[in-house]
């Protein structure tokens, strides 16, 4: 018998919220988080935007000496963990510390860090501090996470990018229907550096005003950064601890396109695969799904195949899916993507609210589905999908339910 | 205790590109040899760091698995991988033109993957700016490309998967790769890891005094459980198992090296740059991996030549096997292949060999054991004595602590 896992606990740290409340307004009143770069000087570049996490008081959250250590990526993951962690009452509810366990998603990791290190190794200053150099392995923000709240249970971090922390959730999910864990941190972190930006710029990816999902006028990405973590329950723990559940996790697809190194396979057949795997896992057909939350970054080809993938599994019913590109307003954030875009679909699920994608105006006449445009719908969701994407064609759904107490899951 | 048939997962097929040998065979040579891989690095300059070793693979023509037109798409990491899988491949005896795409999936685990691929790509942007910056480095930089390369080269469609997580990353990979199969999401699972040397890698670990000969004074060299190690020494490689369920297996007729037959996961919270210092999260580990801990008669230590590894680990087997732990036969692979994230697929490999030949490979470097390491350490010559199951631990710095749990086939 498979085990039941709910979602008891959401944190996040985006550039329209560095709290899940305050994220969840912007969200739904679809605010755009897009500014000016300043985490590295963006001046020799023509496109300088990215939707860049401002606002937070890191001097409340972290010591002098931390905020040293830690790098950005660090610091969202951990603020974010902290406020899912008391969100899912798990300060206060003695657990079994063995038996939580880590599974978070990385893109860029620390090398904003590495960065700053390197760039004045190698422009010959002699005395360069290694203090940065802790964020050398993409696994330290999972270690931090870990070590700040002293769990003992399964610790792992994928590093697939694009579609890293979607994965992490499955995998964490794995791990308590192993047995290895009843409750799992997961999601994942990630900080705009140069690195990425000016590779995804060099593959001429990135909009220079704004992301525009499924438009017709879109022009690519807007890179993002945050931290969207989960906390992932066996449902017989949540239930003895009465924790609050605000969602089931039902399952998730994980395939390969097997195509190209960065571009989709255009007919959306590996969209298509991975939706199916994940229903199929979930043990529900394609008519049960009221919304899904798309990888939608904006780029020319990404947004064609994903809605050739959705149409292939849904057919004529897949113009009534409300489907939102919330990459709109909070970039793309790599690593936490699947993390952030996981939270949001929970609590799309929790509030009957399905968020917009804003900048929608002008249709494409190959992007021809409902995609939520500009203002949010309030309706009731009952099962939600969340895909991500990657370079290389790692493609990841995850499938999330309202929790229905008694409710008979169908399992394959 | 083991599962229903169906359920059960086999090693069917090794794939091996390492320090001290490519290919199942001449790596199993060097193994119950004793030759190491670690010697002065060859690849970059190492004069102004205090060490200077490293287990470098050899010059390796690369066209002898993948075709030139494929070999162009990928950098130096990626085509070790792809080696190792397509080496894994033609061992299984496999015909993938057979089987369901779909249901065949891939789990690596690495550091960085394109290490040296990131440091051009960087090097580059910082020398000449924005336009400096190579759309083609980029694509192969992202960790997770070495997978997608062996994905499109062998037309991979199922679950597909990297991890990172410093020295336990491919023994995570192995463990999912596990899970899915007993899960029957899979048929068939590639599993394994690589990383390749670099110099900003080892710049990073020399600073972080990881390395031997570490911030004192002795001479520098991985010898693990030894009273005087002194720290680790990297190296690189790349290696794949090719995992199946046990029908599949014998509907194919597929030569059978051992069983996986459980996971077990801990941590431990001493510090985001220290083992386990106590080693119970290390013998919870081995707990949890291992349902019949009475069969257990080897171990695959994760040893690394670090005195806080070794001691926690050590402690851990004793607390675990207490007076039996005399009879539990030990060694580390690591002296003979250095220590790198992704090193648990090569250290997998050999412990199914060993387990299908009934050989240990000895821990080479290590004469003199530390008094706080009473284990029966396989030192010099290997050891000839029947297993019937033995445990791969893996271990990060950091605390994260995975066990798997093999058996042999019989």
């Amino acid at each position: 018998m498979r085990r039941r896992v709910v979602v008891t606990g959401l944190g996040v740290v985006s550039a329209i919220g560095t709290n899940v409340s305050q994220f969840w307004e912007s969200l739904i009143s679809g605010k755009d988080g897009t500014k000016e770069i300043t985490v590295f000087d963006a001046s020799p570049y023509s496109n300088r935007r990215a939707a860049e996490v401002s606002g937070l008081d890191l001097g409340s959250h972290f010591s002098k000496r931390e905020l040293r250590r830690l790098s950005r990526c660090d610091q969202f993951g951990l603020i974010a963990f902290r406020e899912a962690w008391k969100d899912g009452r798990l300060d206060r509810d003695p657990v079994e510390k063995e038996r939580v366990g880590v599974l978070l998603g990385a893109g860029s990791g620390g090398i904003l860090s590495m960065e700053r290190y390197f760039r004045d190794f190698y422009s010959g200053r002699k005395r360069v501090s290694p203090s940065l150099l802790v964020s050398y392995s993409l696994a330290t923000t999972t270690d931090l996470i870990t070590i700040d709240a002293g769990l003992k249970g399964p610790r792992n971090t994928t590093a697939t990018v694009c579609s890293s922390s979607s994965v992490s959730i499955g995998v964490a999910y794995e791990m308590i229907q192993m047995g290895l864990a009843e409750v799992m941190v997961t999601g994942g972190s990630d900080s705009l550096c140069e690195v990425s930006f000016s590779g995804f710029n060099s593959l001429k990816l990135i909009d220079p005003e704004s992301c525009k999902p499924f438009d017709k006028r879109r022009k690519g990405l807007i890179l993002g950064e945050g931290a969207g973590i989960l906390i992932l329950e066996e449902l017989e723990h949540a239930l003895r601890r009465g924790a609050p559940i605000r969602a089931e996790l039902l399952g998730y697809g994980i395939c390969a396109d097997a195509y190209h190194l960065t571009a989709p396979e255009p007919n959306g057949e590996g969209v298509e695969r991975v939706i199916r795997s994940a229903l199929a896992h979930a043990g529900l057909s394609p008519e049960e799904v009221d919304t899904i939350n798309a990888h939608g970054t904006a780029t020319p080809f990404n947004d064609i195949s994903e809605t050739r993938g959705i149409k292939k599994v849904f057919g004529e019913r897949a113009k009534e899916i409300p489907i939102s590109g919330i990459k709109s307003m909070i970039g793309h954030c790599l690593g936490s993507a699947g993390g952030i875009e996981a939270v949001a679909t929970v609590l799309t699920i929790e509030n009957e609210v399905i968020p917009p994608t804003i900048h929608y105006e002008v249709p494409d006449p190959l992007c021809d589905l409902n995609y939520v445009p500009n203002q949010s719908i309030k309706r009731e969701v009952r099962i939600a999908l969340s895909n991500s994407f990657a370079f290389g064609g790692n493609n990841a759904c995850l499938v999330f339910g309202k929790y229905i107490s008694n409710g008979k899951r169908r399992f394959i | 205790m083991i599962g229903k048939e169906d359920e059960r997962v086999l090693i069917t097929g090794l794939g091996i590109v390492s320090s001290v040998g490519i290919g199942r065979d001449e790596f199993w040579r060097s193994c119950l040899l004793g030759i190491s891989g670690i010697k002065p690095i060859q690849r970059f300059e190492t004069s102004s760091y205090r060490s200077q070793l490293g287990a470098e693979l050899p010059e390796i023509d690369f066209k002898q698995w993948i075709r030139p037109s494929n070999l162009r798409r990928m950098d130096r990491i990626g085509k070790i991988m792809v080696s190792a899988v397509k080496l894994a491949l033609e061992d299984s005896g496999m015909d993938l033109s057979r089987e369901d795409p779909n249901r065949i999936g891939i789990a690596i685990g690495t550091g960085l993957g394109s290490s040296n691929t990131v440091d051009l790509f960087f090097r580059s942007l910082l020398k000449e700016g924005p336009t400096g910056a190579q759309p083609l480095l980029f694509q192969t930089a992202v960790p997770n490309a070495i997978t997608s390369h062996c994905a499109i080269e062998f037309g991979i469609r199922g679950i597909n998967l990297t991890f990172s997580h410093k020295e336990v990353s491919s023994e995570m990979a192995i463990a999912f790769a596990y899970q899915q199969l007993k899960k029957g999401r899979v048929d068939i699972m590639f599993a394994g890891g690589g990383d390749e040397l670099s110099e900003p890698l080892y710049h990073v670990y020399s600073r972080l005094g990881v390395l031997s000969p570490g911030r004192g004074e002795g001479e520098e060299g991985m010898r693990p459980f030894d009273r005087k190690r002194n720290g680790v020494v990297l190296g690189e490689g790349g290696a794949v198992l090719v995992l199946e369920r046990l029908g599949h297996a014998k509907q194919r007729g597929a030569r059978i090296y051992g069983e996986i037959c459980g996971v077990g996961c801990s941590g431990s919270t001493d510090g985001v740059l220290r083992y386990d210092l106590k080693g119970d999260s290390i013998a919870r580990a081995m707990f949890l991996a291992a349902n019949e801990l009475e069969l257990v008669d080897y171990i695959s230590a994760a040893a690394n030549s670090t005195p806080e590894l070794d001691r926690a680990e050590s402690l851990a087997i004793q607390t675990v096997f207490k007076e039996r732990v005399k009879g539990i036969s030990v060694s580390s692979l690591k002296s003979m292949i250095g220590e790198f994230d992704g090193a648990g697929g090569l250290r997998a490999c050999a412990l199914a060999l060993t387990l299908f030949h009934k050989i240990i490979p000895p821990t080479l470097g290590t004469v003199d054991l530390d008094p706080l390491c009473e284990l029966n350490v396989i030192l010099e010559k290997p050891q000839k004595r029947e297993i019937r199951s033995a445990l791969l631990n893996g271990c990060s710095n950091g605390g994260s602590n995975l066990s798997l749990w093999f058996k042999s086939w019989s």
